[in-house]
């Protein structure tokens, strides 16, 4: 079957021109600032994009030069990476939580000329391992603010976001023709971006993204979850993740809609509930936080409202699986009426009245959370990707929804099953190797096909997954246990936040528990325990006993070889910095087997 | 345990909360320091436990207070006082159009009305000198720091078992904080005075506190024996101005973000 790609044949960034030329005044990005939600044009996007990529041509970028970005997202982050397509750069983006030491191995493999920074402290992280990084240029920093303090040895080696435009403006004076060049000149096949994948398991690896695989991507994305010209999205998720690209460029700019970018991080909730997007994506953390915020303040409310609240829940489960248009007259009856009692003021709250379509997704999530959303009346499905096919090749269709698998798989993507289950997968979107590393690229595209190292199964057309393919564990008594599904089944929990389980070569199984420290604080307040912080919590006996009693629960819906028999409560929350999580909080299993050893020995 | 806050909330206003979920211990004896930013709680706290929160429209939502054993609920201020808790107030409110003296003599009405004897004005004129001197003056035209010994010597005459000392050095030169300290510590070791000290000074509190607790946004972030907090580097960076190394930081050196804390315990 041949797949007939029905986006124009051009790249991103000259799509972006396209765009610019087709309809300059429609509005391409909003960017709150100071509370105000401040408009940009397709032609101004690209104006500025271009004026920035040539600014940084007048630094010294050579063409098929990286450039790294640093920051959280914003209206300068998209324009430092389409500045970069239009002159013939590559853009490569790094978390802005990663610690220095990260930073410096991205930027430093990537062979990175120049770096665009957020402000002050993502150029201190830069300056910090600037010794090892002799390739380094420049340091563009978007927030001024303490610039003028840069150690003088490194102040000519530092410049303002706003002064590389205003060199970008000069610039084309003299070089009119230079975007015009570069863009005709670029080729589908030309890199576009270097996505560093978050290195669950040893070094990031930088996969290398194509225009012909985003090209190859984003039909089927649009197609599957029916976006259209007429989509709103709120960017907030890291653009360096594959999942927040395609959202924010990769579809934005081939159907020409909006996103929006919040003031910060922190304000997600507020953006959320004034921007109201047609469109969410959010993490399974995501989910299982609002899920927590919203059981907390049932917690907190009244009998009579708490009642409701069950009683809708309870009449609307069934129902849950259904778009609304599949649901029979008595249905969307029922529904109607507890609409308006109270699942209109909820979908308010937290700021998903308008989607029409909820994603998760680059992480498992437990379908208790799904079917919880679905029922509230949020269109929440799951999706699949990974960094190599440049994003989402399954989901689940609006109007197919089988809670717990992930769907099936997008226009373009042709898929297989190994022997052992593992889903492989060919289309325009396999990516195009991995960078400076040969030996991985080999193992991960055999024959065109992609290995996902995921191990799946299929009915009715529908994948789920089981789970990483080397994640898998085999007991002392020789047993196949899959640890997401267990630790997933424990992370419904609204108490347990984290669960690494233990069995590989071990008799029975056991695992490391994090507590939720806000959820678990309120039970022990409702409960009058007395407790300051995390650790005298977690201390606490009766806050044990709690938490066995949820692994009791969580070992009745598993089998036997699956309980979890003994486990330890750590007492201190995981963490990025101390190279525990990934920046997407994804849990480095191995480096948690090392840090508590003895913790896990002590539990054999 | 002669103070146990045990999971307390305040919400002023029905509407704004500025304590959640916060406990704390004072045993017997002994100066606990309270430390944190402003508008973390702090003053809300003592106000919580001294009952003044009425007054500004706050309210204990949840939680108890146990003094000496006994649960002050259903205590009204001034029986708090005279069960032997002494507040002494942010900004020192003496009685400015009254002496000295008078100021003290004010300060009986928390003996259930005994008189007070002599040795009790006594007992404040030999921590404080200084008042003994100035005892027919006005107290408005007292120095702050005079006044500050006026209002921790007005809690002397209620002999009380616990103070809850709310920023004494506010406004004070740096000698006269010392001084007022060095009193202060002198006061709990003579008398047995149990202290729950907030202070936005931390490196002070921290040297004459036993064990100390330090808030942020209505909640206990980290506590333990006051040594133990004063080596800890997120209180050393934040709370004690030291760069990593121990020596005191230069302001050409400040950042304009923040190191995030991570209050490990």
């Amino acid at each position: 079957m041949t797949f007939a790609n029905p986006l124009p044949e051009l790249t991103l960034p000259q799509m972006l021109r396209e765009n610019a030329r087709r309809m300059p005044e429609r509005i391409a990005i909003r960017q709150k600032d100071f509370g105000i939600w401040n408009p940009i044009t397709w032609d101004g996007y690209h104006r500025r994009a271009c004026h920035f990529g040539l600014g940084l041509r007048a630094l010294g970028l050579p063409l098929g030069g990286r450039v790294g970005i640093i920051a959280e997202n914003r209206l300068e982050w998209v324009l430092s990476q389409m500045g970069c397509g239009l002159v013939g750069a590559v853009a490569v983006g790094v978390y802005s939580t990663s610690p220095s030491l990260e930073v410096a191995y991205v930027l430093g493999h990537a062979d990175v000329d120049i770096v665009v920074c957020e402000d002050q402290e993502q150029t201190d992280k830069v300056l910090a391992a600037l010794d090892q990084l002799p390739c380094i240029k420049k340091i563009v920093v978007m927030e001024k603010k303490g610039l003028r303090n840069t150690p003088a040895e490194h102040r000519d080696r530092v410049i303002a976001f706003d002064e590389v435009e205003a060199l970008g403006v000069d610039y084309e004076a003299v070089h009119r023709t230079l975007v015009d060049d570069a863009l005709a000149a670029q080729k589908l096949s030309d890199l576009a971006l270097m996505i560093y994948t978050s290195g669950s398991t040893g070094k990031p690896k930088g996969a290398m993204i194509s225009y012909a695989n985003i090209r190859g991507v984003a039909p089927g994305i649009i197609d599957h979850l029916e976006l259209d010209a007429g989509t709103t999205h709120l960017s907030y998720l890291p653009l360096c993740h594959v999942a927040e690209q395609m959202l924010t460029t990769f579809c934005p700019i081939y159907l020409g809609s909006q996103v929006n970018f919040g003031e910060s991080i922190r304000t997600v909730q507020e953006d959320l509930r004034e921007v109201a997007p047609s469109m969410f994506l959010g993490v399974p953390r995501i989910w299982e936080k609002l899920h927590a915020a919203i059981s907390i303040k049932m917690q907190e409310t009244g009998g009579l409202r708490r009642w409701l609240f069950a009683r809708a829940m309870q009449d609307c489960a069934p129902f849950a699986e259904k778009s609304a248009q599949q649901r029979s007259f008595g249905e969307r009856l029922v529904f109607a009426l507890y609409y308006w009692l109270i699942f209109r003021a909820l979908q308010n709250f937290i700021g998903l009245r308008e989607a029409h379509v909820a994603l998760t997704g680059a992480a498992p999530i437990s379908p208790a959370v799904i079917r919880f959303f679905r029922t509230l009346g949020v269109p929440l499905v799951e999706v699949y990707g990974l960094t190599e096919s440049t994003g989402m090749i399954t989901g689940q269709r609006l109007d197919q929804v089988r809670i717990g698998t992930v769907g099936t798989c997008i226009q373009g993507c042709e898929h297989r099953l190994s022997p052992q289950g593992e889903l492989q997968v060919r289309g325009e979107m396999v990516f195009a190797g991995y960078y400076k590393n040969p030996e991985a690229t080999a193992t991960s595209i055999i024959d065109g096909w992609l290995h996902t190292g995921d191990v799946v199964t299929e009915s009715d057309g529908q994948l789920k997954i089981v789970d990483r393919l080397k994640d898998i564990m085999i007991t002392a008594g020789g047993k196949n246990l899959t640890p997401s599904e267990i630790e997933n089944t424990m992370k419904a929990s609204p108490f347990i936040k984290e669960c690494i389980i233990v069995a590989d070569g071990r008799k029975y199984v056991a695992a490391l528990i994090q507590i939720d420290f806000e959820t678990v604080g309120k039970w022990a307040e409702s409960q009058r325990l007395a407790f300051t912080h995390f650790r005298s919590l977690v201390d606490n006996p009766q806050v044990r006993e709690l938490i066995d009693a949820e692994v009791r629960r969580g070992n009745e819906q598993m089998a036997q070889a699956a309980h979890i028999r003994k486990f330890h409560l750590l007492t201190k929350e995981l963490d990025h910095d101390d190279g525990e999580v990934t920046a997407t909080m994804k849990v480095r299993r191995s480096s948690i087997y090392k840090t508590y050893a003895a913790e896990i020995e002590a539990l054999f | 345990m002669i103070l146990e806050i045990n999971n307390i909330e305040v919400i002023y206003n029905n509407a704004v909360q500025v304590l959640r979920g916060l406990s704390l211990r004072v045993p017997r004896g002994q100066i606990v320091a309270l430390l944190g930013s402003n508008g973390a709680g702090k003053s809300t706290t003592l106000k919580a436990v001294s009952g003044l929160l009425a007054l500004e429209d706050g309210e204990m939502t949840s939680g108890s207070v146990v003094l000496d054993g006994i649960d002050t609920a259903h205590l009204k201020p001034h029986e708090l006082v005279r069960s032997g808790l002494f507040h002494v107030m942010e900004g020192r409110r003496v009685f400015e159009d009254l002496t000295v003296e008078e100021n003290l003599v004010a300060a009986t009405y928390a003996l259930t009305g005994r008189r007070a004897t002599s040795t009790d004005f006594d007992l404040v004129y030999e921590y404080f000198p200084r008042l003994h001197e100035r005892k027919r003056g006005l107290a408005g035209y007292l120095s702050g720091g005079e006044q500050q010994m006026l209002a921790i010597g007005r809690a002397l005459i209620a002999r009380p078992k616990v103070m809850l000392l709310d920023e004494p050095s506010l406004g004070l030169s740096p000698l006269l904080v010392e001084s007022i300290f060095t009193i202060i510590a002198r006061i709990n070791r003579e008398q047995g005075v149990s202290m729950l000290l907030v202070e936005q000074n931390a490196s002070v509190a921290l040297a004459v506190a036993h064990t100390g607790y330090i808030m942020e946004t209505g909640k206990v972030v980290i506590d333990g024996p006051a040594e133990k907090l004063a080596g800890d580097p997120d209180v050393r960076e934040f709370y004690l101005g030291m760069a990593g190394e121990g020596a005191a930081r230069s302001f050409r050196d400040i950042k304009h973000y923040k190191r995030r804390k991570r209050w490990l315990s």
